[in-house]
């Protein structure tokens, strides 16, 4: 089947330009960074010996729940980045290329071809998160105390959910235009831009898709799946769908070769 | 039988015609070469044709394929630069675009290991494409475009890169593919087009200019010509050589006067006499045969 044989291809190119390697390592670094830079703040600065005589650091005690969304904020940021700059050039590259020349003049569907490589971004993606947060989540229950297996992996789960709206976004960048580098500043311009119609109107739409982890800070909080979160995450896997669809349409439009 | 027929086929870019109206036939079984100068809009005709570019205007039939069905399957192409993944071994691409036609992995990696064999880069399967010298790089762009048999095989430019060696040996696997499917290649060395096809479509500025099997291109642009060279200013003869009635046409090429004339003793002795009346000083009077190469640099100098 066409579809199986691109993710093969794509795994097997991820594979051998070391990203099943490097991602996942990048990952856990994102993810423990600030947890126990934070746990081990007061040590780090009495180390350094940078502190006055008789100076005491209050640090506010902190709960598991905020200790693991410090996790989740560095992979909205740096995370992000980082999908986003895998994925910059997986379509958009071939083109520019000239190896779609080859691979589009045999009988493949152009859907076929752009989700088989959704998929295999996002399957990358899907590990090189996981990995991370486990540790973080590791380290989060040893120096934080205890954070449920319900509470992870709701807030995993429901964060993954972002991250299929940031992989399907660059995607469908890269059925716009075939520069890897141009892929890459639209897609991080379109999310901030989001962003901040998010905070300017977060009242009135609580179902925004930047929403996600304000919410999912609600459910570690209260303990129950507030219906805001369901609400966003419908949204977002909605506009998911669309941006793949609308990428197969782009992408027949265009011509693969000039 | 008729494999693929174009009416009217146009591509402009920007408002810029590239290729205008273009008209023509390709038989099933035969090598046609799409001859044509640089810029003379043969890559463009070959893409829209595989479908890379779509037509501004005009239709592209393939006989033989069902309504609605995907003409990507019955087409193998060879693009003037082709790109690999330079990651991947020569093999592992060609079972994969071959996967890609809807083979199976067995039948993709059967007729890979065959191709390769073909085209002598079998040596070479397991290594990785970004090791390949750009003659190898060419045959494994030939083996990529058969691995499906396609009925129509369309080579953009598939010798013009490679060095005698290369292009005597691509040449030759041509000669052998000709007897499986049906070949378009273009070229704008017309040696090469005269070499190995049976048919010539000769394009210039976007436009087919003549078409037809080699042999009768070749006779009907036959005709004798003199070939003049004088000592010193030949260009001051031209008008007189031009006014004969038995001359059809006049050109100076490389230093020498070419007059290419119907009949040629009416115009040896117009010439010859004239040589002797006025006292020419002539290096050389010479008979030849005009051929396809002239009727080619007529065109492109035009």
């Amino acid at each position: 089947m066409q579809w199986i044989t691109i993710l093969k291809k794509e795994l097997l190119e991820d594979w051998r330009n070391f990203k099943w390697i490097w991602v996942p390592l990048v990952f856990i670094i994102i993810c423990i960074m600030d947890p126990l830079s934070t746990y081990y703040l007061p040590q780090i600065l009495e180390s350094v010996g940078g502190m006055p005589e008789g100076a005491v650091i209050e640090a506010p005690k902190m709960g598991p729940p905020e200790a693991i969304m410090l996790s989740l904020q560095e992979v909205s940021m740096l995370g992000l980045l980082v999908i986003v700059a895998i994925s910059m050039a997986v379509i958009a590259g071939e083109r520019k290329s000239g190896v779609a020349e080859l691979v589009l003049v045999k009988p493949v569907s152009y859907f076929t071809y752009i989700s088989a490589k959704w998929a295999a971004k996002l399957l990358l993606v899907f590990i090189a998160y996981l990995i991370g947060m486990l540790i973080s989540w590791y380290y989060v229950n040893l120096l934080f105390g205890d954070l449920s297996v319900a509470q992870f992996t709701g807030l995993f789960l429901f964060y993954f959910i972002w991250l299929i709206f940031v992989v399907s976004l660059t995607i469908f960048y890269n059925t716009v235009v075939k520069i890897p580098g141009l892929v890459l500043t639209l897609t991080i311009v379109t999310i901030m831009a989001m962003s901040a119609i998010n905070q300017i109107f977060s009242y009135r739409m609580p179902w925004f898709p930047n929403s996600i982890s304000e919410h999912i800070s609600g459910m570690l909080a209260e303990g129950t799946i507030p219906n805001e979160l369901w609400g966003a995450s419908a949204v977002t896997l909605g506009l998911s769908i669309l941006l793949m669809v609308a990428s197969n349409f782009i992408l027949k439009t265009k011509e693969m070769a000039d | 039988m008729t494999v693929i027929g174009v009416e009217k086929l146009t591509k402009a870019f920007k408002g810029k015609p590239i290729v205008k109206g273009l008209e023509f036939q390709l038989e099933k079984g035969r090598c046609v070469a799409l001859l044509g100068p640089n810029g003379a809009g043969k890559t463009t005709t070959l893409r829209m044709l595989s479908g890379l570019l779509k037509p501004t205007a005009g239709t592209i039939n393939f006989s033989g394929v069902q309504q609605g069905e995907d003409i990507r399957n019955h087409i193998g192409y060879l693009p003037q630069y082709p790109v690999f993944h330079p990651w991947m071994t020569g093999k592992e691409f060609l079972v994969y675009v071959g996967q890609l036609a809807h083979l199976t992995k067995q039948e993709a990696a059967e007729k890979a290991d065959q191709l390769l064999e073909k085209v002598a880069i079998y040596e070479s399967r397991n290594q990785r494409i970004g090791k390949y010298s750009g003659g190898m790089k060419q045959r494994l762009g030939i083996a990529q475009a058969m691995i499906h048999s396609p009925q129509l095989l369309m080579l953009d430019e598939p010798v013009s890169s490679l060095d005698p060696i290369g292009r005597r040996e691509v040449l030759t696997l041509m000669e052998e593919l000709k007897t499986q499917t049906t070949i378009l290649f273009s070229t704008h060395i017309l040696g090469d087009a005269e070499e190995i096809s049976d048919d010539l479509l000769l394009m210039h500025q976007g436009e087919i200019l003549e078409s037809g099997s080699i042999n009768t291109l070749r006779q009907k642009h036959q005709s004798a010509k003199f070939e003049i060279a004088l000592f010193g200013d030949t260009s001051t003869y031209l008008e007189k050589i031009k006014a004969f009635s038995s001359v059809q046409d006049v050109y100076q090429e490389k230093g020498e006067v070419h007059v290419v004339v119907e009949d040629i003793e009416l115009a040896r002795k117009d010439i010859l006499t004239k040589v002797l009346e006025e006292d020419w000083p002539l290096e050389k009077l010479a008979l030849s045969k005009t051929t396809l190469e002239d009727l080619f640099m007529k065109v492109v100098k035009k």
